[in-house]
C-alpha cells in the first residue's frame, strides 16, 4: 500500500454496500456470483468480455436511439381521425396541457436519461477498451450509476401495452416501425445493464489513473 | 479470516460511488480511487428519508382524490380517478390489465410508503430481529419504485394519441402531477435510506 496526496490509503479489504460487513475481496470467475455472507447482497457477477460487450452494445443502442425516438411508435384511427404517436409527442401533449412537471419527468425518464446512459456507457467502455486515460472517467462512471434507475424504458413499454389495450376496444391501432426499434432498444439496454460489471470497470478506471 | 463487524467499526470507509474501501483519516476526505467525497454513511440519511416520505404521504391524498384524466367522447367529459380507471377496465372485461394497473399504481406506492415508514421505525427503535429480512424489504422497495411510473407513461401516450378535438379527447388531470411527485419522492426516499443503519444497531 502506498500513501497518496489525499492522506488516505486504499485497503486490501472490501465492504458490503448494504450491511457494511468487512470482507476479503471475493474474486469470482465468469459464471459465478459473489454474495455477501451476512445480508445476501450480490457483490459481483463477472461477465465474459465485459468491456468489449458493453462497447458493442452501447454502439448498437446509440444507433437504435434514432429510429426509436424519431419514428412513430403507435398510430391510431378513430372516428375518422388518424394520429401517430412518438416518444416526443407524448411530452409535447403533456406540456400543452400545462402539466409541465409531468412533461419534464416523462422527457427525462423516457428520452434524456436513456440517451445519456448509452452515451456514458459508450464513452467509458471506449476509453477502457483502447486504454485511454481520461480525467473525467470517474465522473462519468459516477453519473452513470446515479442515472441508472431514472432511465425507465421498460416501464414505458408497459405503459404502451396498457394504453393499447385500453384503446383497442374503441379504435383501430397500427404499430409503427418506431415500436420495433423501441423493443430492440429495450433488449439492448437490458443486455447493456447486465454486461456492465461495475467492480471490473472501477478497477480498470483506478488502474488507468495511476 | 472473517470479521463479523462492520467496516466502519474497524475504521474503514467505503466509497458510495466506486466501492473502494479506505482507512478513515479525517473528515471531508476524498476517495483515493475515484476522488469522490467520502461519507461513512449516507449523509443525514434518516432525516432526509423521513422528510421525503412525509411529503410523499401528503401528496398521496390528492393523487387519489382528484381525477388523473378526463376522457371526453362526443363532447361529454368523464373524469377518472386512479381507482375509477381501474374500475372502468374491470367493467370493460380487461381484468388482467386492471390487475397490472392496480399493482403498479395502488399497491406499489402503498407498499413503498408503508415499507419505508417501517424501515425508519426499525432504525429509530433499534429493532434487533430479522435484520436480513429488513434488508430484503429495502431491496424490494428500491427495485419496484420505478414501476409506478406506468400510469404516468400511459397517460402521456393516451393524451398524445387521443386528441380528436370535440369527438374524442383525453385530458390529464391534476392528480397526474401529484401522483408523479409521489413516485419521485418515494424513489428519492428509498435512495436516501441507508440500509447499513439497520446493521449498525445490531448487537
Amino acid at each position: 500500500m502506498n500513501t497518496n496526496p489525499h492522506n488516505m490509503t486504499q485497503s486490501i479489504f472490501t465492504a458490503c454496500p448494504e450491511c457494511d460487513l468487512l470482507l476479503n475481496p471475493a474474486e469470482p470467475v465468469v459464471g459465478d456470483k459473489a454474495h455477501c455472507p451476512r445480508c445476501g447482497y450480490l457483490l459481483q457477477r463477472p461477465r465474459k468480455q465485459s468491456i468489449e460487450r458493453t462497447f458493442a452494445l452501447s454502439v448498437a443502442g446509440l444507433i437504435l436511439m434514432f429510429p426509436a425516438n424519431l419514428m412513430p411508435l403507435v398510430g391510431i384511427k378513430m372516428l375518422g381521425g388518424a394520429k401517430d404517436g412518438t416518444l416526443w409527442s407524448g411530452v409535447v401533449a403533456l406540456f400543452d396541457e400545462h402539466l409541465w412537471g409531468v412533461a419534464v419527468l416523462v422527457f427525462l425518464s423516457s428520452i434524456l436519461f436513456p440517451l445519456l446512459n448509452i452515451i456514458l456507457s459508450l464513452l467509458i467502455s471506449a476509453h477502457l477498451y483502447f486504454n485511454q486515460p481520461n480525467r473525467h472517467l470517474a465522473n462519468w462512471m459516477r453519473w452513470l450509476q446515479h442515472m441508472d434507475e431514472w432511465a425507465m424504458l421498460e416501464v414505458y413499454m408497459l405503459g404502451i401495452i396498457v394504453a393499447c389495450v385500453k384503446l383497442s376496444a374503441t379504435s383501430e391501432l397500427k404499430f409503427g416501425f418506431g415500436l420495433y426499434a423501441f423493443v430492440a432498444l429495450l433488449i439492448v439496454t437490458g443486455m447493456l445493464a447486465s454486461s456492465l460489471d461495475k467492480v471490473l470497470f472501477w478497477r480498470q478506471i483506478g488502474q488507468l489513473r495511476k | 479470516m472473517k470479521f463479523k463487524k462492520t467496516a466502519l467499526a474497524q475504521g474503514f470507509i467505503r466509497c458510495h460511488d466506486c466501492g473502494c474501501l479506505s482507512k478513515q483519516a479525517d473528515k471531508n476526505s476524498h476517495c483515493p480511487l475515484c476522488g469522490g467525497r467520502l461519507h461513512p454513511r449516507r449523509p443525514n440519511s434518516f432525516q432526509r428519508t423521513a422528510a421525503l416520505l412525509l411529503s410523499a404521504f401528503c401528496l398521496y391524498i390528492p393523487a387519489n382524490i382528484f381525477p388523473i384524466m378526463t376522457v371526453t367522447r362526443l363532447g361529454v367529459g368523464e373524469p377518472h380517478t386512479i381507482i375509477g380507471g381501474i374500475m372502468a377496465l374491470i367493467h370493460g372485461n380487461m381484468v388482467p390489465i386492471a390487475m397490472l394497473v392496480l399493482v403498479a399504481s395502488i399497491l406499489v406506492p402503498l407498499l413503498k410508503l408503508l415499507g419505508i415508514s417501517l424501515l425508519l421505525l426499525n432504525v429509530h427503535y433499534r429493532w434487533q430481529a430479522h435484520a436480513k429480512k429488513w434488508t430484503i424489504l429495502y431491496r424490494i422497495i428500491a427495485f419496484v419504485g420505478r414501476w409506478s411510473m406506468l400510469d404516468i407513461f400511459m397517460i402521456s401516450i393516451l393524451v398524445s394519441l387521443v386528441d380528436m378535438g370535440g369527438v374524442a379527447q383525453v385530458i390529464a388531470g391534476p392528480a397526474a402531477t401529484a401522483f408523479a411527485a409521489v413516485v419521485v419522492l418515494t424513489m428519492l426516499a428509498a435512495k436516501n435510506f441507508d440500509p447499513r443503519l439497520i446493521w449498525d444497531n445490531q448487537r
